[in-house]
């Protein structure tokens, strides 16, 4: 199953919509109205993988869109699960 | 993503902070905003508190820490100080007069990472720039950009804050700027500070503030971090915010501590508490005075169109012409009369 990492470059955090995440390269913001269904790495560290709260239906289909378009932003990379 | 609404969401921390890290400056410039900070003569941090500080904002999950002074590189523990933030994670940016640097400094700074520098110059030219920033200066200044240009350094701005002596030479320091392969950053000159007493002289008039506005919306390269919000176009408005981030999205640390809404409010008034005593998560959590700018809202602009794009627009501006928070920015474009 794919994970979805967070480069060194991101810094994310939780909020209370969310998440909140900051390209450390060009400073940009991008706040994501996520709620519970994802949950942030820790804020440093070597392979920082986000969580996915498991889920079915169209709650499963909005968080893929989600995760589509944090990949467009690069803010989150598809990676094969660590060995 | 509804960028707008969420980001007037309450946020468990800041998004950054402003840190002016040291009192000491070798400049003495007309405009300064840390000048009352200087003037108060509160002290500074030492080593270990500001150590103990950066750890706090790790934690926290700061994203980004402007260090200010003061000129920063004048303490001798900064560089320790940086790279023990970048070690937590934390994206560094220093905003220095740029008169210290030298190819020592440049090799230390050269091997950091998420480093972002910022250099201080008034004008594109001798004359302009020294008036402001003092007799000198601008060669000084020069020698320093030269350096980091010659050298490669990375990532680096000149700030240039747009007064009545150098709103003309806008086209010139952007030329200037691309010349040393830096970004061109724009800030806006406030009553804050020294800028209380140099205001009447330096302060655009209405046509300059529109026409800065109209350049502004035509060069959306220009970094302007938020200083223009309650002026710029329609057209810059996906480059940054459309509000005050003062202890929403930002909140100062004076050299002594102290903890206030915004680099622009260092003011007793507005005196939050202090690292000294307290967590920062905890000021920033429920402190009143945080509070307040929380809650603030200018009622007298809610009928303007412009509303949804500027929220009433600088409450520092305002606070300081006015003596009243919660008045529209006295240098909103739309409005029928010009402070005097």
């Amino acid at each position: 199953m794919t994970e979805y990492v967070v480069p060194d470059w991101v810094r994310v955090r939780q909020e209370s919509f969310g998440l909140l995440f900051y390209d450390t390269r060009s400073t940009n913001l991008t706040f994501v109205r996520s709620g519970d269904s994802l949950t942030p790495p820790p804020f440093t560290g070597e392979r920082r993988v986000l969580g996915i709260e498991p889920l079915e239906g169209p709650r499963e289909a909005a968080v893929s869109r989600l995760l589509q378009n944090l990949m467009h932003k690069g803010l989150i990379v598809a990676a094969p699960p660590a060995e | 993503m509804p960028h707008r609404q969420l980001s007037n969401t309450r946020l468990n921390a800041p998004v950054n902070v402003t840190w002016e890290i040291t009192e000491a400056c070798n400049l003495r410039c007309s405009h300064c905003l840390s000048a009352d900070l200087r003037a108060r003569g509160q002290g500074e941090l030492n080593t270990d508190q500001c150590r103990a500080l950066i750890d706090e904002l790790a934690r926290m999950q700061v994203f980004q820490v402007n260090f200010g002074g003061g000129e920063p590189f004048l303490r001798d523990d900064f560089l320790d100080l940086l790279r023990y933030a970048q070690a937590r994670g934390i994206t560094t940016c220093v905003s220095t007069n740029g008169t210290l640097l030298d190819h020592a400094l440049l090799d230390e700074l050269l091997a950091m990472e998420s480093l972002y520098l910022q250099v201080s110059l008034d004008g594109s030219d001798r004359a302009t720039n020294d008036v402001i920033r003092g007799g000198g200066t601008f060669d000084r200044i020069l020698a320093g950009i030269e350096l980091l240009a010659s050298r490669g350094f990375p990532h680096y701005s000149l700030n240039m804050v747009v007064t009545r002596l150098n709103v003309g030479q806008i086209a010139e320091f952007d030329r200037l700027c691309r010349h040393y392969g830096a970004k061109t950053r724009l800030s806006r000159f406030r009553p804050s500070g020294g800028g209380c007493a140099t205001w009447d002289e330096y302060r655009l008039t209405r046509q300059q503030l529109t026409e800065l506005s109209r350049f502004l919306g035509e060069r959306p390269e220009i970094l302007t971090g938020d200083s223009f919000f309650a002026l710029a176009p329609d057209s810059r408005r996906h480059l940054g915010l459309n509000m005050c981030g003062a202890a929403k999205m930002t909140c100062a640390i004076a050299p002594d501590g102290s903890i206030y809404p915004c680099a622009f409010l260092c003011d007793p008034a507005f005196l939050a508490g202090s690292v000294v005593d307290e967590s920062l998560a905890s000021i920033f959590d429920s402190s009143p005075v945080f509070e307040r700018f929380r809650e603030l809202e200018v009622d007298a602009c809610r009928a303007c169109d412009r509303f949804s794009v500027c929220h009433g627009g600088c409450p520092a501006v305002a606070y300081f012409l006015t003596e009243t928070l919660g008045l529209p920015d006295p240098e909103c474009l739309r409005s029928a009369v010009e402070v005097a």
